[in-house]
């Protein structure tokens, strides 16, 4: 969807500026918005976002007792400015989370497809591990992983992107299973068809719908499976900030100092609010476009 | 029919076989529990001891194979930390977890699918969007966010609802919105794309043009039809959920459940139970995937048992 | 009639005590309780309301005052020997008589341990103790090796509780013998001599104490107190708020505030009897330089992180010494300061070239102390030391690849045997853990320190220790922690400065809750 709102395109972006609906253009907007802020936070953000300041902790934002000139939303349990961590925390979740995204969805993808169209051993290797996955809680998955490799920024995607690949699997193959039972296909492979020209003719324009909402899906699951994970203390490594971590230690300041945790939550809240959006428009239109065809 | 229970049997001990050697290995990897229970260091001589009393000598294919000679005889050790065996503990954990789990389900149901229905029904009146506007705003706000700022307004700020354990019906309240929060924005969205599909099929149409009253059509058709992709997303939450047990969701309310104790045993690295958490954990999970595999069967007349 | 109204008055006056209860909202419960093996933070919330040991302390002091508890008497029978008349009458909780029997089984179950638990607890504190004998039924001896300068400091220990002997064989396998598997079923059914029982015990979860009647002492303030966990800080100050919770532990400083502005609610505290530290190794290759360790040290403004994260609330020690102590408390020593010229000083004499230096920290353990180790980073940063805060939930402080971490020195007795002493003994845990090391100098000053029956030449021997860690740093105890906790103004409570870290003490003359 980021690739949609930033096509060079102009007639596609006008074109589907003029199908949308207020909602999704909020949406659409917003999501331009955030994706700016996270690119340009080197340039926008007002402070270093690592820079404590010991004797200014907890100052609450503009408009509050004890506000400090220029903190426009206050600063954090070390003094640092909140909204420069938003900034940079926006950033790091959003590149998280799209490259996390990525991955499942490439191996999900794949592996569902492979799943799908090759019955026999392929199938049940494949649907075996899809089946572990879901069966041991991923939290446990990621702390065991964590402990194992330690918490460095590519262990960090890795475990997120390993994260939902069965949702992509079992949606995929799933949707693989009902296309080839179509007649269409039944009479395209009776024509001498092969498998990979039917996953690339016929499948794969069909379950592109399910994918872009599980990939939007995913998208926040990941964004919130992140936060859980700096929630139990075990995310990103401090001083260094996402979103969710932002929240996770902020959490215990909740009475005292909501602030902190409330830019990064009203963050997390917005991205993954308009993202979806997005998603569910992308999707409607193409299945309109299926039902033209 | 019984070829394809016994292969469903065999694939499920296959599962929970891998399952547990992959726990058992990668526990073993992520560290020892020696420092974590007597907090500080400890001499070579003492480290010897302990592993020793903690039954960690020996190599580890040897422990291994003794573990999995345990499991067999239904033996599956006794914790680290608390010296009593592991069953015991994770029976007391479960309950608590499903009860909430249940609650959440609950929650979901009666909410989630006349939402979604109506959304489909009304998709492109200002209905639809709001319902879909709602579904997005609680998909988009994490569990403990809610959480999080319920505890801070209605038990903090208003004193009206209990923070701690399960004691009440009303200790339920919060720790259920918070779980189903995002279940229901998920299930609302199945729910009106399975129908929006079905509402577009050629069935559809005929039983409209054989004059059926739209109620029934919808009910009948629309929901039958829908109803397999939402059952399989169902089985897919309800195995989420029960897996991750909220660790977060338990935390916050102090709830005596299983999610924490998972958490908890590895980071204190208790490798009795963690294992043994595991398994059960995912052998309901299995279950509970088999059935839904049956149920989505069942629900959909053109996937047969026997294609599989 | 009169009679009767009497009769009336007397049970109202009872039934009114017995609604004397609370409930306790504590960060952490133990998952097992035995005192003997235990020697936890979280663990010595819970063994004094419950248990005795022989001689007891007067906690409501700082300095030692010893009183007599299960032992009325004791006296020195030779160097070696020390003899205790038990006190008459003593019921454990589950209605059997103390008797020297039991009192020789639980002292020797630490003294002579074969129990794994025991032995590596044991062998740090209490390594000098031989055995202790029965002399007759109210009579018992107890031996040392080489003549014992804390007799009472030591057999006042949590480890050396009183537990009946034959509740405890009894608990599997053969009664007539102690087996391992006793002492692990005992740590689920704990019992003792106290003026609480333990009525139930959920391991992780809640500890319910209830008044034991047939307690020797002064009988128990309290009906019935219940501890319960709720792990996350901002549930428990809810759970106070909303009535759930009568005293919440481990609130943290940034808190207090708040508790502070709502009329019902109140906070008590202190310094805790605790150092927070950063370890280093000094055997780790790019470390082995003292000038990097002091320069490590030195650039720590530690009176700012107590400003800063704890309100200037906790103490920033000028050497690993505590007011505690005694005659040993020796506040005038100096072996750790902040000196970031110095410390720049120091880096650029030493073979340091900016290697990245590794901080290992606990996630969520330690009160603040994620916070500390990031300023502390921004602190070597400002002297240029190259810093990397690594947060993990491993123990690293046994990995010959740990650089430093942050960890904690509790007071486990009131000596400096018993803070600096237990970690940093020749072939203690430190040395033993392969990231300190001593010599025989190290040993001979460690000697005087331990054992000289002058307290003078102790003093004498500890401050050349202080010397040898000043000159090649191993350790740098940060601050003692401001520990709070928060209560309903009708609760009267707060710690006794006589305890070791974190016990909640229930007995009498320690808790009293107002008539509402």
């Amino acid at each position: 969807m980021v690739a949609v709102t930033d096509t060079p395109q102009r007639s596609l972006v006008a074109t589907l500026w003029a199908e949308a609906n207020w909602v999704q253009r909020i949406a659409a907007l917003l999501a331009l918005a955030l994706l700016l802020a996270a690119v340009l936070a080197p340039f926008i953000a007002p402070f270093d976002s690592l820079k404590q300041s010991l004797i200014s902790r907890l100052r609450p934002p503009l408009g509050f007792e004890r506000y400090k000139d220029g903190f426009l939303l206050g600063t954090d349990e070390l003094g640092r400015d909140v909204l420069s961590r938003t900034l940079y925390g926006l950033r790091l979740t959003l590149g998280l989370a799209l490259l996390g995204a990525l991955i499942g969805l490439v191996i999900g993808g794949t592996l569902g497809l492979l799943a799908g169209l090759r019955r026999g051993w392929a199938e049940d290797t494949i649907m075996g591990a899809v089946d572990i996955q879901i069966a041991v809680p991923f939290t446990l998955i990621a702390l065991l992983a964590l402990s194992i490799f330690g918490s460095s920024l590519p262990i960090m995607i890795s475990i997120l992107g390993i994260a939902y690949w069965e949702q992509y699997a079992r949606i995929v193959r799933g949707e693989v299973r009902k296309i080839t039972e179509m007649p269409y296909i039944e009479a395209a492979r009776a024509s001498g068809a092969g498998p990979r020209y039917i996953a690339l003719r016929h499948v794969l324009p069909n379950i592109v719908s399910p994918l872009v909402v599980q990939f939007t899906l995913s998208l926040s699951n990941i964004v919130i499976l992140e936060s859980t994970l700096s929630f139990l203390g075990l995310g990103v490594q401090p001083p260094t900030a996402t979103l969710g971590s932002m929240v996770g230690y902020g959490r215990d300041y909740m009475p005292t100092a909501p602030w902190i945790v409330i830019a990064p939550a009203v963050a997390i809240i917005l991205l993954t609010f308009s993202v979806q959006i997005l998603g569910d428009w992308l999707r409607d239109r193409a299945d309109v476009r299926l039902r033209d065809r | 029919m019984t070829l394809y229970i016994l292969r469903t049997l065999l694939k499920m001990a296959l599962t929970l076989f891998v399952i547990i050697t992959l726990v058992f290995f990668a526990t073993r990897l992520s560290g020892s529990p020696l420092e974590t229970f007597l907090g500080d260091g400890l001499t070579e001589e003492d480290r010897q001891l302990m592993i020793e009393y903690f039954g960690l000598d020996g190599s580890i294919w040897q422990q291994y194979l003794s573990y999995l000679r345990g499991v067999l005889e239904g033996n599956f050790g006794l914790s680290f930390l608390e010296r009593r065996p592991v069953a015991e503990i994770v029976a007391e954990r479960i309950w608590p977890s499903l009860q909430l789990l249940l609650a959440a389900l609950a929650a979901t149901l009666c909410v989630a699918l006349p939402l979604g229905i109506l959304a489909a029904l009304y998709r492109t009146s200002w209905i639809g969007s709001a319902i879909m506007a709602l579904a997005f705003v609680g998909y988009a706000v994490p569990n403990f966010v809610i959480a999080t700022f319920m505890v801070l307004i209605f038990a903090f700020m208003l004193n009206w609802l209990p923070v701690v354990g399960n004691g009440t019906w009303a200790h339920f309240i919060m720790p259920t919105i918070a779980m189903s929060g995002v279940l229901i924005a998920a299930l609302t969205r199945f729910t009106r794309n399975a129908m929006l599909d079905v509402l577009g099929q050629d069935f559809m149409r005929t039983a409209r043009a054989k004059g059926l009253p739209e109620t029934v059509v919808i009910l009948k058709h629309g929901l039958r039809n829908a109803g397999v992709t939402v059952l399989s997303i169902l089985g897919l939450q309800i195995a989420g959920l029960a897996a991750a047990g909220n660790v977060v969701v338990e935390a916050i309310f102090s709830w005596p459940g299983i999610g924490e104790l998972l958490v908890n045993a590895a980071i204190t690295r208790d490798y009795p139970v963690l294992q043994f958490g595991v398994i059960t954990v995912a052998a309901a999970v299995i279950v509970i995937n088999a059935l839904t595999d049956i149920a989505y069967a069942y629900a959909d007349p053109r996937i047969r048992l026997g294609k599989g | 009639m009169k009679k009767l109204l009497l009769t009336t008055a007397a049970i109202l006056a009872a039934s009114g005590a017995l609604a004397q209860e609370i409930t306790v909202g504590a960060a952490n419960v133990s998952s097992y309780l035995d005192p003997g093996r235990d020697h936890s933070n979280v663990g010595s919330q819970f063994y004094y309301n419950a248990f005795d040991t022989l001689i007891e302390r007067d906690h409501s002091k700082l300095e030692p005052v010893w009183e007599p508890a299960l032992a009325t008497a004791w006296e020195q029978v030779d160097g070696l020997t020390m003899e205790f008349k038990l006190r008459e009458g003593v019921k454990f909780h589950n209605g059997e008589d103390m008797t020297a029997d039991d009192v020789v089984f639980s002292l020797n179950r630490m003294y002579q341990a074969t129990f794994a638990p025991y032995v590596v607890r044991s062998k740090d504190r209490l390594g000098n103790f031989v055995e202790a004998i029965k002399i007759d039924d109210h009579t018992v001896q107890i031996k040392v090796e080489r003549p014992e300068p804390l007799w009472e400091t030591l057999v006042s220990l949590q480890q050396v509780m009183i537990i009946p002997e034959e509740y405890t064989k009894a608990l599997s396998g053969d009664p007539m013998v102690a087996e391992d598997s006793d002492f692990e079923a005992f740590s689920l059914a704990p019992v003792g001599t106290g003026p609480y029982a333990i009525s139930e015990f959920v391991p992780g979860e809640k500890v319910v104490y209830s008044r034991f009647d047939d307690f020797w002492g002064d009988l128990a303030p309290l009906g019935e107190a219940t501890v319960i966990r709720i792990p996350e800080t901002a549930s428990r100050i809810t759970a106070l708020k909303t009535g759930e919770a009568d005293i919440v532990t481990n609130i943290a400083p940034d808190q207090l505030a708040l508790i502070e502005s709502d009329a019902n609610l109140k906070t008590e505290g202190s310094a805790t009897a605790l150092f927070h530290v950063m370890i280093m190794n000094v055997n780790h290759p790019n470390l082995t330089d003292p000038k990097i360790r002091q320069a490590m040290s030195m650039s720590i403004d530690r009176d700012l992180l107590n400003e800063a994260l704890w309100l200037g609330k906790a103490i920033v020690p000028s050497t690993h010494t505590m007011e505690e102590m005694g005659a040993l408390h020796q506040p005038d020593l100096t072996t750790f300061e902040y000196n970031p010229e110095m410390a720049r000083r120091l880096l650029e004499e030493s073979s340091y070239n900016g290697e990245e230096i590794v901080f290992d920290a606990f996630p969520v353990y330690y009160t603040n102390g994620v916070l500390a180790a990031q300023a502390i980073m921004e602190m070597w940063a400002e002297v240029g030391i190259n810093g990397k805060l690594n947060v993990t939930d491993k123990w690293t402080g046994n990995d010959p690849e740990m650089m430093a971490r942050s960890w904690s020195n509790p007071m486990y007795f009131a000596d400096p045997f018993g803070s600096f002493g237990v970690m940093w003994a020749p072939e203690g845990p430190s040395e033993g853990a392969g990231r300190f090391n001593t010599d025989a100098e190290y040993a001979a000053m460690w000697e005087r320190f331990r054992f000289s029956a002058d307290i003078e030449d102790r003093k004498a021997a500890y401050a050349e220790l202080m010397e040898r860690i000043k000159q090649d740093p191993p350790v740098l105890p940060l601050y003692r922690p401001f520990e709070s906790w928060a209560m309903h103004k009708s609760v009267n409570w707060a710690p006794q400065p006589g305890h070791i870290p974190y016990v909640l003490d229930f007995r009498a003359g320690s808790i009293a809750l107002a008539e509402s």
